[in-house]
């Protein structure tokens, strides 16, 4: 039986978190054996060289990957005992790319509330995403835009803003601002860090340099993650 | 020797006017030859092939006719829907392993119902099994079938490697492997049908279909020979499509893991 959730309850935890994947030369391990645990309410960024398997945790993190083993835990119920698309819903990944789909701006937006998972709950009112988008800095952008005129800014907003609307409790981000322009990685910080303030906790992937908005750094490297003096 | 005329308004054709087409494969050979194509030694092997296939077929079908047995009916059937089975699967060499109990089920499912569908309630073959029309409209069937599954399969699993990203992407928003898989399966579906469709479109204008020239040269009125085909093309198009969609629905999800994940090319068997 699972622990009752304390106040120390890690929002999500990790243990011995391990990932083999299949390559030209054999199996290859990309997470050696992860414990890892993020409380509410923080952010935390992920950084290490390209290849480390950065991506690969936060899939694995989202029950993304298949074949992963040790253990995963969300507000100290164990993954076990959670449907994985129900654990989708409450641990939200978000991929760097291909994030949006074909369509609108509000068809992408209401996506979400479409599937069966979400069957129950009803979807936002268009002012409800009108006034989301207008909080992000997306005045001009109109429910009826389509997404391939979107630019990379906007879009990488969209996304980040249809995830935070679902309210999960954890958000996985996968370079959530790697290519984007000063002011649209801004308005993508900032709207992460509204997320935490309210409660949420994050964990980033990112590659560049500290934004100012994490809580902690961990570094991983050779499939192992190590805590990063703060500087 | 000359062709003779046979009973029922067929002109026969003697072996050696039958020796003499080959002179038709002779030409197409120097061309191939003569511009560097590469293909001479295919053709030659696709023309011994076309020999030996279709007489062994016509003696079979000879015998099978002559033997009037409901058994060796259903035993051609059974042989024609393995070997469809297994072209479907050499030509969507993306699909995954473990594919042949899902092409050999949408064959016979498609295959039976349709071919009965035609021979009893269009037809009214007496007995059911009659060899005459069973065995030519299964063929029929089959063969566009065939054609319709191995589309939409080689389709639907090369469309799902396409949208990766986004299937990802809805399955990190909690959808199931239908909700992220089914814009595929719809493109994989319509890819299969085209042929069909096309071949509606332009029957009649364009050409004239195999079955109808068939029954034309066999002495048949024209009238007549063209219900036939209006029932054969109409049954192929049925036959594609309830094919398709059975194929492609007992596949699509093997291209998921138990939970629900795609499984991208590091993580396939």
């Amino acid at each position: 039986m699972a622990d009752m959730p304390t106040a120390t309850t890690p929002a999500l935890e990790a243990r011995g978190l391990t990932v083999d994947r299949r390559a030209d030369a054999g199996m290859l391990r990309v997470l050696n054996g992860i414990d890892f645990a993020v409380e509410a309410g923080t952010l935390t960024d992920v950084v290490g060289p390209s290849g480390a398997g950065k991506s690969t945790l936060l899939l694995a993190l989202a029950r993304l990957l298949p074949g992963v083993e040790g253990s995963l835990s969300l507000q100290g119920e164990p993954a076990a005992a959670i449907d994985p698309r129900v654990w989708r819903v409450r641990v939200a990944y978000l991929p760097q790319r291909s994030a949006l789909l074909p369509g609108t701006v509000g068809h992408n937006l209401t996506l979400p509330w479409r599937l069966k998972v979400r069957a129950a709950i009803a979807r936002p009112a268009d002012e409800t995403l009108r006034a989301a988008l207008d909080r992000v800095h997306l005045t001009d952008v109109a429910l009826d835009r389509d997404v391939a005129r979107l630019s990379e800014g906007q879009a990488a907003r969209v996304a980040l803003l249809r995830t935070v609307l679902t309210r999960p409790a954890v958000l996985l981000l996968d370079e959530p601002d790697a290519s984007l322009d000063e002011e649209s990685a801004d308005q993508v910080g900032l709207l992460t860090r509204e997320f935490v303030d309210a409660g949420g906790a994050v964990v980033r992937v990112r590659h560049l340099r500290s934004d100012g908005h994490a809580d902690r750094r961990l570094r991983l490297v050779a499939g192992s993650l190590t805590e990063e003096a703060r500087s | 020797m000359s062709a003779t005329q046979l009973a029922g308004g067929v002109v026969g054709i003697g072996w050696p006017q039958l020796l003499l087409a080959s002179g038709f494969v002779l030409v197409t050979g120097a061309i191939a030859l003569w511009m560097q194509l590469g293909v001479t030694k295919d053709l030659a092997i696709a023309t011994v092939r076309t020999y030996v296939q279709l007489l062994a077929l016509g003696l079979v079908l000879r015998w099978a006719f002559a033997a009037d047995r409901w058994w060796w009916v259903v035993g051609i059937l059974a042989i024609m829907t393995v070997a469809a089975a297994r072209i479907i699967l050499k030509r969507a060499p993306d699909a995954p392993s473990g594919l042949f109990l899902a092409a050999v089920t949408s064959m016979a499912v498609t295959g039976i119902t349709v071919t009965f569908a035609v021979t009893g309630l269009v037809i009214g073959a007496d007995p059911w099994y009659s060899p005459r029309y069973v065995i030519p409209i299964a063929g029929m069937v089959l063969g566009n079938s065939m054609t319709g599954i191995a589309l939409s399969l080689e389709r639907v699993f090369a469309d799902l490697d396409a949208r990766s990203g986004e299937i990802r992407a809805m399955t990190a928003l909690g959808a199931t492997p239908w909700e992220a898989a089914h814009p595929s399966v719809r493109a994989a579906l319509r890819a299969g049908l085209i042929p069909a469709i096309n071949s509606m479109a332009a029957a009649g204008i364009v050409f004239i279909p195999g079955m109808m020239t068939g029954q034309i040269l066999a002495g048949a009125d024209p009238l007549e020979a063209t219900k036939y085909q209006i029932v054969v093309m109409l049954m192929v198009a049925a036959a594609e499509i309830v094919g398709a969609a059975l194929a492609v629905l007992m596949s699509y999800r093997r291209r998921f893991s138990a939970d629900g994940v795609y499984l991208e090319k590091g993580f396939r068997e």
